[in-house]
C-alpha cells in the first residue's frame, strides 16, 4: 500500500515537473513554478540542487535545531531510495527535535524573550512542544493562546502572552500587530504612523479596544494573578495632527467593529470586587481570537506565512517581517496569497506546510549566488544562508564536538535501566529520550543563548566581539575540545592519519568532506613544528567551529 | 489629510522659551577671540576629530537638592548652603566643592520632568529619548554614527557592578551593543586559553581568515562580514589586555583609590584610546533612608573625582571633542520622609552636562521655590536625547535607515535644547 502510494506520488511529481501548470499541484510546485515564471528567462541561471551532504545539513537544522550526527549523515548519503529526501523529511517532521525546535522559534516569536512574570516559561515552552508534537492547528493555538485568562489552571501555560505582558496596553496592543499581523502599530499609539500611511491610530486602538476592560486579578487567598474583565471602557484618542477626538469598538485593522449585544439587566456572571475575578455574560476581549483567526482577517494567515516561509527560504516575501503595508509591499504578493489560503485550507495544518516548503526546489537550491549578468540581485535563484538562531548554534555547537551523543548514550543506559523493556525505535521511546538529553544540556544551551541571543528579539542576526570571544577563549568550549572525556578530540586522534583527521573534523563541524584544496590548507596547519598533535587539532577544530560556515545554515 | 505625513511630529516642536545664561559673555569673548586664530585648515581638521561621549551615570537618582538645585531656607530645602562657583553667579551644593572650581565648563539643566517615578522607566527614557519602544541607547547611537569603521576598539564602554542588563543597542545590531566591564577588570573571555600557545593561535586566526574568504566568496557577502568583524573585534581587545592592567599608582593618588576613583581612570584611559562612548556608573544613590548622610558620603567620592576627570579631559584638549553628562534617572522628592530619606521623583530634577561645543556656564530652566516643581523651560529624556545627539555632530532629527523603514534619531516630538547648542 505504502509503496503503490508512493508510485503514484512520484508518477505526479514527474507529471506535474513536466506539465508547467497541471490543475490539482501540490503547493511545493506551485511554488516553484510560481517564482520561476516571475524569474523569467532568467530561471534558467537557477543554482543547481544542493548535494545530499548539503541538503541533511540543512533540513537536520531547520527541522530538528542542529546539525546531523556524522552517523546520521552517512546514512542519508548512503541511502538508495530515489524519494530520500521526502523520506527524510517525514521522518524528521515526526521526531521529538521537530517538536522541540519548533518550540524554540515560537516561543521566542511569541515572547521575544522575555522575563518571567507570572507564568513560568518553561510551562509555556512544554504548552508549545506539546501543540507542535500533536501538530496542533495553528488558529487553534493562536485562538488558545488570545483566550486563556489564567484562572483556569490548564490554560494557564497558554495566557502566557497576555498575562506576562500583564495586558499593558503598549506592550500587548504593539506584540498583538507585530506577531499575528505583521504589523508595528507602535507608533500609531501617539497619531498616524509617520513614516506608514496606511498605519492608522484606529487599528493600534480597535486592537487595544478587545483589551481595554481587562484587568488583572490577584486572588486574595492564592495571590494567583489571572485576567479580570469589566463591562465598561471605551477606547476614545485625540489626533495630535488635528485634535479631533475619536472612538472605536474593537475591530481588527480596517474589519468592521465588533458591537457589543444590547445590554443586559445583569451584564455579570461573576462581578469584580476585591474577591472575586470579574467574569461579564459578554467579554470583549473573548472576541479577539475568533476575530484574529477568522477568514475576513487575511492579515493573520499572510503575517504567519510570511513568517514561516522566512524561518525556511531566509528571507520573507515582506522585510521586516512585522512591516507589512501599502509602501512595502510583498515581493511576490500573488503567491504569498495563495500559499495563505492553501495553508487555510488545509486548516492550518503546520507540519503540511512545512514539509511542502522544504520539499520545494526552491528550498533545495545551492546557496552560491548566482551572477546574472546585470540583472541585479535575482530573488530565488539560488538559496539565501540563514544565521543559526542561538539554540541552533547551542545544540549544533554540542553536536560538533560530542556532546550531544555522549549525553545520548548516558541517557539511553538510564532509560534501560529504568525500564528493561524500553524502545529507542517506538516514539514514546525517542520522546523520553529526548526529554532527558533536552533536561541534561539546557543550563548549557541558556548559557549559550544568552551570550549569543540578539540586542533586539526581532533581529535574526548579530555579531558582537563578546560572541567571538566566547568561542575562542570560553570555558565551555575549552573542556569541549579537551581530551579523555571521549568527546571529538578523542575520536580523531585515534588514526594518525592525517587525511581521515581532517575528513573527520570536517564531517563533524560541516557535514560535509573537505576540497582537496581545504584538504591541503589543513595539513600544513595541523603539520606544523612547535604544537603537539593534540594541540594542533584542538585549534584546527576550534577554527573550524569560529568559521561562518558553522555559524550559518547554508 | 495630505499633511500627515510631511509636517510630521515636527509642527510639535517646542517653542524656545527664555534662557539664562550667567557669566558666559567673557567665555564667548574669550572663545570667539581664539576661534579666529584658527586657520580654516585647523577649523577644518577639529572638526574632523572623533566626536566622543563620557556618561556619568549616578545609579538610583542623586537628590537635585543636594547637587545642581539648592534650595537653601526653604520647606523641603534640607541642611546643606549652596557655594559660589567659577560662574559669577552659579551656585551649586556644598557637597560638590571641587565640581564648583569647574563648573565654567559645564552647564546645568534644572527643569526635568520625566513623570515617571520609576527606576526603570527613568533610566530608559534617559537613555534613549523615548519613553517606550526597542530604541537604542545614547551610547549605541554614538557608536553607531561616530565611529570610524578602522576604530578597532567597541564603541561603547560601561564600567559598572551591578547586573542590570538593558538591551542597549535594539535594533542598530550587537556591535553597537554596549560592552560591559565589571568594574576595572577585564572583559568576560578576554584571556586566551593558558595551554595555548600564541603562534598556534596567529595560525588559527589566519586559517579562520581563509576559511571565511573560501566561503564567503560566492555568497551574500553582509552577515559574513558581520561576523568576520566581532573577530577582527576580539582580536583587537586581546591585543590591548594592557588597558585593564594595573593602574598607575600616581594617578590613582589623584583620582582616589576607591573604586570610582579607579573607574574614572579607567574612563579617560578608554576615552583617549578612541573608544566612542564611555559610561561610568557611580552606584548608591537611592537614598530612601539617611538621604544627608548618604549623600555626604556619595558626594565626597564623586565629587574630587570627577574633578579630576573632567581637569583632565580639558587639559588634554579633548573636551572640544567630547560631551560630559552628569545624570541620574530621577531626582528625588522634596518631602524628607520619617527615615530622613527622600524618595524617587521624576517630576522636577537636574542634569549637568558640557564638552563638545554645549554652551558652558549655563543654567537652563528653573524649579519653583520649595522645588516642588518646573516652573521655567520645562524638558524630558527626549529633549536630553537631542541635545545630546546635536552637540556631537548626529541629526537628532533626521532618520536611521533600516532595511525598508526609516525610524527618527530622536523623538519628533520633542527638539533639542538649543540655548545649550553653541
Amino acid at each position: 500500500m505504502q509503496i503503490t502510494c508512493r508510485i503514484i506520488l512520484l508518477i505526479v511529481a514527474i507529471l506535474s515537473s513536466a506539465v508547467a501548470s497541471a490543475q490539482t499541484q501540490s503547493l511545493r510546485h506551485i511554488i516553484d513554478d510560481s517564482l520561476r515564471s516571475t524569474q523569467g528567462e532568467l530561471s534558467v541561471n537557477s543554482a543547481p540542487l544542493v548535494d545530499d551532504y548539503g541538503f541533511v545539513r540543512r533540513v537536520y537544522l531547520d527541522l530538528t535545531g542542529r546539525i546531523p550526527s556524522t552517523a546520521q549523515l552517512i546514512e542519508f548519503v548512503n541511502d538508495q531510495h530515489a524519494d530520500k529526501r521526502e523520506l527524510l523529511v517525514d521522518k524528521l517532521l515526526a521526531s521529538p527535535e521537530y517538536a522541540r525546535t519548533m518550540q524554540y522559534a515560537f516561543d521566542v516569536m511569541f515572547m521575544e524573550r522575555l522575563p518571567k512574570k507570572h507564568i513560568s516559561p518553561e510551562a509555556f515552552q512544554k504548552y508549545l512542544k506539546d501543540a507542535f508534537a500533536t501538530n496542533k492547528p495553528y488558529d487553534a493555538l493562536v485562538k488558545e493562546m488570545l483566550s486563556a485568562d489564567g484562572a483556569n489552571p490548564e490554560q494557564r501555560p497558554a495566557s502566557r502572552f497576555l498575562l506576562d505582558r500583564e495586558i499593558k496596553r503598549e506592550e500587548t496592543v504593539r506584540a498583538i500587530g507585530r506577531v499575528f499581523l505583521g504589523r508595528d502599530l507602535q507608533c500609531a499609539q501617539c497619531h498616524d504612523h509617520p513614516n506608514v500611511d496606511d498605519y492608522l491610530q484606529q487599528h493600534y486602538f480597535g486592537v487595544a479596544a478587545f483589551l481595554q476592560r481587562s484587568y488583572l486579578f490577584t486572588d486574595p487567598k492564592s495571590k494567583v494573578v489571572s485576567i479580570g474583565d469589566k463591562v465598561e471602557g471605551d477606547v476614545k484618542f485625540t489626533s495630535v495632527f488635528t485634535g479631533e477626538e475619536s472612538q472605536t469598538q474593537p475591530r481588527i485593522l480596517d474589519l468592521s467593529e465588533i458591537k457589543d449585544p444590547d445590554a443586559e439587566e445583569e451584564p455579570y456572571e461573576v462581578k469584580p470586587d476585591s474577591k472575586n475575578r470579574g467574569v461579564p455574560k459578554y467579554t470583549r476581549r473573548l472576541q479577539l481570537a475568533p476575530a484574529m483567526i477568522s477568514s475576513e482577517n487575511s492579515a493573520f494567515r499572510q503575517n504567519i506565512v510570511n513568517r514561516i516561509w522566512a524561518m525556511y527560504m531566509g528571507q520573507g516575501f515582506v522585510e521586516p517581517l512585522d512591516m507589512f503595508h501599502e509602501e512595502n509591499a510583498p515581493t511576490h504578493p500573488e503567491l504569498l496569497t495563495s500559499i495563505a489560503d492553501d495553508f487555510m485550507a488545509h486548516k492550518y495544518d503546520v507540519k503540511y506546510l512545512v514539509k511542502e516548503l522544504v520539499l520545494t526546489k526552491t528550498y533545495q537550491l545551492e546557496s552560491e549566488v548566482v551572477q546574472v549578468g546585470d540583472a541585479g540581485r535575482v530573488l530565488y535563484l539560488n538559496a539565501s544562508i540563514k544565521p543559526l538562531s542561538p539554540e541552533q548554534f547551542a545544540w549544533s555547537l554540542m553536536q560538533a564536538v560530542g556532546v550531544v551523543d555522549q549525553t545520548r548514550r548516558t541517557a539511553l543506559e538510564a532509560a534501560k535501566q529504568e525500564n528493561a523493556d524500553f524502545d529507542e525505535s517506538s516514539l514514546s521511546g525517542q520522546t523520553l529520550l529526548e526529554e532527558k538529553i533536552h533536561t541534561a544540556l539546557k543550563p548549557k544551551v541558556n548559557l549559550i543563548v544568552k551570550v549569543f541571543a540578539a540586542s533586539n528579539a526581532a533581529s535574526r542576526f548579530d555579531a558582537s566581539a563578546n560572541h567571538a570571544l566566547y568561542l575562542l577563549n570560553g570555558p565551555e568550549v575549552a573542556e569541549w575540545l579537551s581530551m579523555g572525556k571521549e568527546l571529538l578530540l578523542d575520536s580523531l586522534l585515534k588514526t594518525d592519519n592525517d587525511k581521515e583527521m581532517i575528513e573527520q573534523s570536517y564531517l563533524a563541524c560541516y557535514s560535509r568532506l573537505p576540497s582537496a584544496e581545504e584538504l591541503k590548507l589543513a595539513s600544513e596547519f595541523i603539520s606544523q613544528h612547535g604544537a603537539s598533535r593534540e594541540e594542533v587539532l584542538r585549534e584546527l577544530v576550534r577554527t573550524l567551529l569560529c568559521s561562518a560556515e558553522f555559524r550559518f545554515n547554508k | 489629510m495630505t499633511k500627515r505625513r510631511n509636517s510630521g511630529c515636527n509642527a510639535l516642536e517646542h517653542h524656545v522659551t527664555r534662557r539664562h545664561f550667567m557669566g558666559t559673555g567673557a567665555m564667548a569673548g574669550a572663545m570667539a577671540g581664539f576661534g579666529s586664530l584658527l586657520t580654516p585648515a585647523m577649523a577644518g581638521e577639529m572638526k574632523s576629530k572623533q566626536k566622543q561621549i563620557l556618561q556619568v551615570y549616578l545609579q538610583g537618582g542623586v537628590s537635585q537638592f543636594e547637587s545642581w538645585d539648592c534650595k537653601p531656607g526653604t520647606k523641603y530645602g534640607g541642611p546643606f548652603r549652596p557655594i559660589s562657583t567659577s560662574v559669577p553667579g552659579m551656585q551649586i551644593c556644598e557637597l560638590l566643592p571641587y565640581t564648583a572650581q569647574k563648573m565654567h565648563l559645564l552647564s546645568v539643566v534644572r527643569s526635568i520632568n520625566l513623570e515617571t517615578d520609576d527606576h526603570t522607566v527613568g533610566r530608559l527614557f534617559m537613555e534613549k529619548g523615548r519613553k517606550n519602544g526597542d530604541y537604542p541607547f545614547v551610547g549605541a547611537v554614538a557608536s553607531k554614527y561616530l565611529t570610524a569603521a578602522d576604530n578597532p576598539l567597541p564603541g561603547y564602554v560601561h564600567i559598572t557592578t551591578r547586573g542590570i542588563v538593558d538591551q542597549t543597542a535594539g535594533f542598530l545590531g550587537s556591535k553597537h551593543e554596549m560592552m560591559r566591564l565589571e568594574g576595572v577588570k577585564p572583559p568576560t573571555n578576554l584571556e586566551r586559553p593558558k595551554d595555548l600557545k600564541p603562534e598556534l593561535a596567529v595560525r588559527a586566526e589566519s586559517l579562520r581568515q581563509q576559511l571565511n574568504k573560501q566561503f564567503g566568496g560566492k555568497r551574500s557577502r553582509a552577515l559574513i562580514d558581520s561576523y568576520d568583524t566581532s573577530f577582527e573585534q576580539a582580536q583587537q581587545l586581546m591585543a590591548r589586555a594592557d588597558l585593564f592592567e594595573k593602574q598607575d599608582e600616581k594617578e590613582l593618588d589623584r583620582y582616589g583609590k576607591h573604586w570610582f576613583g579607579r573607574r574614572c581612570l579607567l574612563a579617560r584611559t578608554l576615552l583617549e584610546q578612541g573608544v566612542t562612548c564611555v559610561k561610568v556608573t557611580h552606584h548608591g544613590y537611592d537614598t530612601h533612608a539617611e538621604n544627608f548622610n548618604f549623600h555626604v558620603e556619595q558626594l565626597d567620592e564623586f565629587d574630587k573625582t570627577f574633578a579630576t576627570l573632567l581637569g583632565d579631559i580639558e587639559e588634554r584638549g579633548m573636551l572640544d571633542n567630547v560631551l560630559v553628562v552628569i545624570y541620574s534617572e530621577f531626582g528625588r522628592t522634596p518631602k524628607v520622609n520619617h527615615k530622613y530619606g527622600r524618595d524617587h521623583w521624576g517630576k522636577s530634577f537636574s542634569i549637568a552636562l558640557g564638552g563638545c561645543g554645549i554652551q558652558p556656564g549655563g543654567v537652563v530652566g528653573a524649579t519653583n521655590a520649595d522645588g516642588t516643581e518646573v516652573s521655567d523651560r520645562e524638558v524630558d529624556g527626549a529633549h536630553l536625547f537631542h541635545t545630546y545627539m546635536q552637540a556631537v555632530g548626529i541629526d537628532s532629527q533626521s532618520n536611521h535607515s533600516l532595511d525598508g523603514r526609516a525610524v527618527p534619531i530622536g523623538d519628533p516630538v520633542a527638539a533639542p535644547i538649543k540655548e545649550l547648542l553653541a
